[in-house]
């Protein structure tokens, strides 16, 4: 009836199973990768010598953009875990700021565009301080609050031209390189904003930040101050966003609630860190060319801006059901991610 | 004598995490009260919440009176005539202790005989009877554990799972405990408990097994577990004679 | 004082078909632990429903409550099924159902948008422009209409959910959803029967909504905050407490829009969702909010 008993194994088994149960983990990242891609963004805008690139460049640049937004809102949402549904608030802080100091001054956005990084930074950085006592639901909730409210207030606000907004001067140059400077104004931007979300996932700041996102009470009680890291880490996601916000204003020549405070802005930035893998590095780049590949397709062949409301959604709810951990998340879990991918 | 469950060759864990048991086997006799035992991490709880079909088996197959019922939804397994009472004791806090009392009748059609049964736990449990009305969430540790041991009473099953039943309570209320599980038994329950006092847990039962590693290293009479200084050594926590 | 009076009886009004909008909100919230906020699009498909049956056959919205809350019902379950079905195992269970249902959000106002376009849209029966005068003060017939009819759904709600036996396991998976289960409760059925009353009553309150406010697909990422902060403020998942709320904050935002401006009347809701949540996070009648 009794089944025999194995003392002397049973402590060695223990033992053992512990150490199968440890994740091995340990990779090597190759520089040339992101290298080459930079190369290759620096020099595109030499087709522009043969003219007819343009939607080539705006599509470059409308990339670049979205990369600097979802790399930057994958600080907060990604590495810290807290899911902001209503970021194109800096996205607009930044464009009426740097706009406005155009319009009045004639100062252009290139130049003041880190200035409304900051502005949206400190911005944040007081947001943070009331929304960052909540947590999960309750803070995405009060994200999408934030952004009505800005929206009420952007709509009401006369000096800013109210719904109408204020239209921008152009620059005085010649159709052909007119894109040209806003271009790589966004490159740098993402550049930037990637290379910052890369040393912040190397750092002790970031470890700091994942042990926020996996448990916050252990981390605070493990001496970690989170709320000065959750603010920090809102305050700097929030940077790249207003550069890019200033950028795009003068880029499209005139700033107006509509075009800032859309949801769809917001649930693009989302997604495309979603879709590539929050909580990575390259995660938010593939996401972001992979959502304005199959947006254009879809423009391309659908039109209207409705079915592409309809369209991201459904995007979405299939990233989310079959690759919860995006695409890079996924691969990388299933030990199939390519090396060239990997830059953790 | 006819086994009124059986657990074969069981693996299972939590979500995409490792396995917990693993390859666990287990027979249960009708009409004893059998207690599991087994250092923490063991698999016990585990095992439990396996049976009560709150946990999908990876391979293997729980059967109850000869019929698989591994792969069936908790209340249906419940419906089959197993009870299980968890470690935190699942109760209703913001409800009264009537009103917990007739959740455990949920699965009874007839409100005439539920209300019946209810009013008589209360009678067998004066304790409870005097605080019928009020929040269980108010009631004290010990009286909460009575609350879920008495609720098991109302739709009778064949057997009932108890997890920890002595948890976080004082010596003198463990006792009080222990009666309720006898009366159970007498009442012609088959008890299957899991005890982490391994001493007390194997003092009140008939038959014990010995889980470790999410495997059954040993099956017997309570009492033969009890005496045999290898399970002192490990798992009683004595010194063993030899070293 | 009449004014005064005034505002409060046409903030009432209003808090009455508030209250509707944001019970299945609350109810889904407290059995499932998902904050829907898809459920404001709900409401305006359910105002679809409403506003075609009357443009069409001159059907009155009232009447057609309960085809709008069936047809819902239905949308409900099968998006559930869906999509919500299988994320019940999901270790990030709260962040993932909200991710989703801001998805579906955008699914339905994308398919609302291209169908009927986002033009302002209102239903009108005889009633709508009617008021009734008690001495200084007015009612709006339609409002009042509404707001009776949207209690009655709430009084039949709560019946259900105290006095039936689907109501007494329903309210059990909200307390405990183990120990729901462990006493023989499907809690699989429940949810997907939840959740479809849920949507069923946001058809019920799109019904009402097609006559008292002009409605179009976008509007509803508007609404998601304010019926969000009707719910936060009587406690997630709290019938009672939306309710109260809905009154409470329906009102405030009657007499915003009365000295103030009504521009700044939805305002109220936004901030007063930010006062509550960092106040008193878990609302007035609510247990402290999980987190998982």
């Amino acid at each position: 009836m009794s089944t025999q008993l194995d003392v002397s194994g049973v402590v060695e088994a223990r033992k053992s199973r512990e150490e199968t149960l440890a994740t091995t983990a340990g990779a090597g990242r190759q520089a040339w990768v992101p290298a080459t891609l930079l190369a290759v963004l620096v020099a595109l805008p030499a087709v522009q010598v043969f003219d007819g690139f343009n939607y080539v460049l705006h599509l470059g640049l409308y990339a670049l953009m979205y990369i600097a937004m979802s790399s930057s809102w994958n600080i907060l949402g990604g590495y810290t875990g807290y899911i902001s549904l209503g970021h194109n608030v800096f996205f607009c802080i930044g464009g009426y700021f740097s706009g406005m100091i155009l319009a009045y001054t004639g100062i252009s956005t290139l130049i003041t565009a880190p200035f409304a990084g900051l502005v949206a930074s400190l911005v944040g950085f007081g947001i943070g301080f009331i929304t960052l006592r909540m947590r999960g639901p309750t803070f995405i909730i009060s994200s999408i609050a934030l952004l009505m409210v800005a929206r009420i207030l952007f709509d009401n606000w006369n000096f800013v031209g109210g719904a109408n907004g204020v239209t921008l001067p152009q620059l005085t140059i010649d159709v052909q390189w007119a894109k040209i400077p806003y271009y790589y104004a966004m490159l740098f931007i993402a550049a930037a904003a990637v290379y910052c979300s890369f040393r912040i996932k190397h750092s002790k700041f970031g470890l700091h930040l994942r042990a926020i996102s996996q448990d916050e009470v252990k981390a605070e009680s493990a001496g970690i101050n989170t709320r000065f890291y959750k603010m920090l880490a809102f305050a700097i996601s929030a940077f790249f966003v207003g550069m890019a916000g200033a950028v795009w204003g003068e880029y499209i020549t005139y700033i107006r609630p509509s075009i800032f405070l859309i949801i769809l802005i917001a649930a693009n930035m989302v997604l495309m860190s979603i879709l590539g893998g929050k909580g990575t590095v390259a995660g938010p780049i593939v996401g972001t060319v992979l959502l304005i590949a199959f947006n254009e397709f879809f423009v391309a062949t659908l039109g209207s801006s409705e079915i592409n409301i309809f369209a991201t959604g459904l995007v979405m709810i299939v990233a989310l059901l079959y690759f919860p951990n995006g695409i890079v998340g996924t691969l990388a879990q299933k030990k199939k991610l390519p090396r060239f991918l990997d830059w953790d | 004598m006819a086994k009124l469950l059986e657990v074969e060759d069981v693996v299972a864990g939590y979500g995409r995490g490792p396995d917990i048991l693993t390859g666990t086997t287990l027979s249960v006799e009708a009409g004893h009260v059998q207690c599991i035992i087994g250092p923490n991490g063991a698999g016990k709880s585990t095992l439990m919440k396996a049976i009560a079909g709150l946990l999908p088996l990876r391979s293997g197959a729980i059967r109850f009176n000869g019929e698989r019922i591994d792969g069936m939804r908790p209340d249906q397994i419940l419906r089959k005539g197993i009870c299980f009472v968890p470690q935190e004791r699942a109760l209703f806090g913001k409800m009264t202790v009537r009103e917990n009392l007739r959740m455990g009748g949920f699965i009874l059609d007839d409100p005439r005989a539920l209300g019946q049964r209810i009013d008589a736990v209360l009678e067998a449990f004066p304790i409870l009877g005097e605080r019928a009305t009020q929040r269980a969430g108010t009631l004290s540790g010990g009286q909460q554990q009575m609350l879920a041991m008495a609720r098991t009473l109302i739709v009778e099953p064949e057997i009932v799972m108890l997890d920890e039943p002595s948890l976080g309570l004082a010596p003198q209320i463990v006792e009080q405990m222990y009666d309720i599980v006898h009366m159970l038994r007498e009442k012609g329950m088959t008890v299957l408990l899991v005890e982490q006092n391994a001493a007390v847990g194997l003092a009140n039962a008939d038959r014990g097994s010995v889980l470790d590693l999410g495997k059954t290293l040993f099956e017997g009479p309570a009492s033969e577990i009890l005496s045999d200084p290898r399970i002192q050594e490990l798992y009683l926590g004595k010194p063993s004679q030899v070293a | 004082m009449a004014d005064i009076v005034q505002v409060i009886i046409l903030g009432l009004a209003l808090g009455g078909v508030y209250a509707l909008m944001a019970s299945g909100l609350t109810l889904v919230f407290g059995v499932m632990r998902i904050v829907n906020l898809a459920h404001p699009i709900m409401i305006i498909a359910g105002a679809f429903v409403s506003y075609w049956l009357f443009t069409l056959y001159g059907l009155d919205p009232i009447v057609s409550m309960p085809i709008a809350a069936i047809v819902m019902f239905c949308v409900g379950i099968i998006v559930y099924k869906l999509i919500f079905e299988r994320e019940a195992a999901s270790a990030k269970y709260s962040e993932m159902t909200v991710l989703l249902t801001f998805a579906v959000a955008m699914c339905f106002d994308g398919l609302l948008g291209t169908a009927f376009s986002n033009t302002q849209r209102i239903t009108s029966p005889f009633y709508a422009t009617d008021a009734i005068f008690l001495g200084d003060v007015f009612i709006p017939t339609g409002q009042l209409y509404a707001g009776i009819a949207s209690l009655t759904v709430i009084a039949a709600l709560v019946a259900f959910l105290q006095f039936t036996r689907f109501g007494y396991a329903i309210r059990a998976t909200t307390q405990n959803r183990d120990a729901a289960q462990l006493m023989g409760v499907n809690v699989g059925l429940v949810s997907i029967i939840t959740f479809g009353i849920g949507v069923g009553l946001a058809g019920a309150a799109g019904a009402l909504v097609s006559f008292v406010f002009s409605f179009f697909p976008a509007k509803h990422w508007e609404w998601i905050a304010i019926l969000m902060s009707l719910v936060v403020l009587g406690g997630m998942g709290k019938l009672a407490g939306a309710i109260i709320g809905a009154l409470i904050l329906a009102t405030l935002a009657a007499f915003v829009s009365t000295y103030i401006g009504t521009t700044w009347s939805t305002m109220t809701f936004f901030l007063a969702l930010f006062v509550i949540l960092l106040v008193r996070p878990q609302g007035l009648f609510g247990d402290p909010l999980e987190e998982s």
